[in-house]
């Protein structure tokens, strides 16, 4: 007797109740056991035994911003490639290669045209592109 | 049992998640209500058998959108600024004013009527379907629609991407001063 | 059609006893026994996550000529329990400057979205407890939300090295996924699936009929796919998010006790599935050599066979922390951006091309003249 398919995703909602069972599971046995003797030096935040200087919320630079930018275009066209990738062989079984191919090359061209044009910008560069803005600053 | 429990959590979280994306003050706490809303969301197209349009909402919005705006917070410095002004529900005054929610509640009633005479000619016409057992990859079907019937789409897609790309570039670039 | 495991073991007899004995309720039946191997393998994770602090200190300790811990049981064996107790009855610090919330919700994100991989490890070609279509697209997509307990661990801490930790692990980690995700691209491509079971099932247990010998592509998709995912671990060369030399421990600085406990689980974790998935990827998976049998003792040798890769994996992964220096962060960015995704896309298309091309074959085939 062969069971209702339905459950495949049962095992993923399993595994997430148990890492967020173990974790308080965790949490219940450190209240439990361990300690607890609060003072306020021991709660600032470590900076190498100084007193903290400030928030460390503070502008973080737009190369992080850039790299995520990047990085959710690069993901889309992964996510559009998949199906596509995984007909492929099919495709290729039925005689439809060269035309598969064919899509598949121009759609990968036009990615790999995005990432010599950030290339040759400098926005890929995690230093460099900064050090030139600031020299024609200073100029 | 298990899709109506699945669909039950999934919405439930979907829309308490939603709605504190919109209460809360601390807008590095909206972005983290707002991943899960977006979970939530992957979990309903799970319910509805579409496994890839699931995956691929986990992937681009989970793990790209959200983290993207972590990093735009950031670039102000996180949390320092936290509006303390209030308009009359207590809420951020940013959220609007009296006038902004009357004319958001005519929208949102007037929306809902329309949504309910449209679904209720979807449901007359479609076969009463209960939730079937079957779960059927749609990959295979999604990825013959993209090379076949619309190639042009696809491949207009990587254009449109490579525009993006390039937009996001000269967007974050260092301004020039001469 | 998705298979679980619950579905491979409906095939045999005792089965229907099982079902007997739930009264014919399949849906209680299936999450019984889906719940008791989750158990089983959170609980066997667990356990190779501990062994892999010991294993990191023992092998360590051996690459620089010392004795490594060897005083807790035999062999300094126990060490991970001394260690596990040690954690628990440490005292939970929280900086009172630190956001509360999300310095509770950020090692729960980590520890989540590693769990929820091992749903699709394929340990046996029964033994997989969901072998989704979607499979290792699934993977890829559900292990993002470590890079968000990472970041949000780094931000909620509210402390300078935390926060640079949290952005650097945050941007290593999504950068990082380009190359993996395109690589595993050129696998699917050759596989025809994402789904893990197709994956493993079109490749053979001789290393001829990997698909790391498939065509000189997939060789060369197999190392990219290696620095990607140590670098998504945070493993070194890649450690820049807990650099401890300059960073002090970086996200994690200010977590102490369990919380760094599970920080530190979902890592070794992790590691693990990472070397799992370049096994069945890339090394055959859990495809016994020459024999082709669907009984059930032919579990217990895949189960082994993929143990072993993995493993042997799992030990690369430690001699290479212990053999290479540290990048700095913008030769981090660089070799993502400019060699890896680069030579990432070049895999792909030479291995579309090599599909068509020669119809598919592998290098093996084309010599051999089989098939």
């Amino acid at each position: 007797m062969i069971p209702a398919q339905f459950d495949a995703l049962m095992p993923i909602v399993i595994f997430m109740g148990l890492a967020i069972l173990l974790f308080f599971g965790g949490h219940y046995l450190s209240v439990v056991l361990a300690p607890k003797k609060p003072s306020h030096l021991k709660s600032t935040p470590y900076e190498c035994g100084e007193l903290p200087v400030g928030s460390a919320w503070s502008m973080f630079n737009v190369r992080f911003y850039v790299v995520g930018l990047i990085f959710i275009i690069f993901d889309v066209e992964s996510v559009l490639m998949f199906p596509v990738a995984s007909i492929f062989r099919e495709l290729n079984d039925m005689g439809q290669g060269g035309y598969a191919l064919i899509i598949f090359l121009s759609f990968i061209s036009v990615l790999i045209e995005g990432i010599a044009y950030c290339w040759k910008k400098g926005d890929l560069d995690w230093v460099k592109s900064f050090q030139h803005s600031h020299k024609k600053e200073n100029k | 049992m298990f899709l109506q429990f699945l669909f039950i959590s999934s919405a439930v979280l979907t829309v308490s998640c939603a709605l504190g994306v919109l209460m809360v003050k601390n807008i590095m706490h909206s972005c983290v209500f707002l991943l899960g809303s977006l979970m939530g969301i992957a979990g309903l197209y799970a319910t509805l058998g579409a496994d890839f349009v699931a995956i691929t909402q986990i992937m681009v919005y989970v793990g790209g959108v959200v983290i993207l705006m972590l990093f735009a917070v950031m670039l102000t410095g996180g949390n320092d600024f936290v509006s303390r002004a209030q308009n009359l529900l207590g809420l951020p005054a940013s959220m609007g004013n009296k006038w902004t929610y009357a004319i958001g509640l005519l929208v949102g009633v007037v929306f809902l009527l329309t949504n309910i005479q449209l679904i209720r000619g979807l449901t007359k016409a479609l076969p009463v379907k209960t939730i079937t057992n079957e779960f059927p990859s749609t990959v295979t079907q999604i990825g013959h629609l993209l090379v076949k019937d619309h190639v042009l789409a696809f491949e207009m897609s990587s254009v449109l991407l490579l525009g993006a790309l390039v937009g996001a570039a000269i967007i974050a670039r260092p301004r020039k001063q001469n | 059609m998705n298979q679980t495991v619950v579905s491979y073991l409906s095939q045999y007899e005792f089965y229907d006893f099982l079902l007997a004995l739930f009264r014919n309720n399949q849906g209680v039946l299936a999450f019984t026994l889906y719940l008791l191997l989750a158990l089983i393998i959170v609980g066997m994770c667990a356990t190779i996550g501990g062994l892999g602090t010991y294993a990191e200190r023992k092998i360590s300790a051996d690459l620089q000529a010392r004795i490594g811990p060897n005083r807790v049981g035999p062999y300094g064996l126990l060490q991970m329990l001394a260690d596990g107790v040690k954690m628990m009855t440490k005292e939970d610090i929280m900086p009172f400057t630190a956001d509360k919330k999300l310095f509770y919700l950020a090692p729960l994100l980590c520890l989540t979205g590693v769990f929820a991989t091992l749903a699709v490890l394929p340990f046996s070609s029964g033994f997989i407890m969901a072998d989704l279509n979607v499979g290792i697209f699934y993977l890829v997509a559900i292990s993002s939300l470590v890079g968000l307990g990472v970041f949000l661990g780094g931000y909620a801490s509210n402390s300078k090295w935390s926060m640079l930790g949290g952005m650097r692990g945050a941007s290593q980690i999504i950068s990082y996924e380009i190359p993996v995700t395109i690589s595993i691209l050129a696998i699917v491509l050759l596989a025809g699936g994402m789904g893990f079971g197709t994956i493993v099932g079109r490749q053979g247990g001789l290393p001829h009929e990997w698909f790391m010998f498939h065509n000189p592509f997939a060789f060369i998709a197999f190392f990219v796919y290696s620095v990607g995912a140590l670098a998504e671990t945070n493993r070194a060369p890649f450690d820049l998010p807990e650099a401890e030399s300059e960073l002090v421990s970086g996200y994690h600085t200010e977590y102490t006790g369990m919380r760094f406990g599970f920080f530190a689980l979902a890592e070794y974790i992790e590691v693990f599935v990472v070397c799992g998935v370049a096994a069945s990827l890339f090394l055959g998976g859990y495809n016994v050599p020459g024999i082709k049998l669907d009984i059930l003792p032919m579990q217990a040798a895949q189960f082994v066979i993929f143990m072993t890769k993995t493993l042997v994996l799992y030990y690369v992964v430690i001699w290479i922390r212990w053999t290479l220096p540290r990048l700095r962060v913008d030769q981090l960015m660089s070799v993502c951006w400019k060699y890896l995704t680069p030579i990432a896309i070049f895999n792909l298309m030479g291995c579309a091309i090599w599909m068509v091309v020669f119809n598919g074959k592998s290098i093996a085939e084309l010599v051999l003249g089989s098939h």
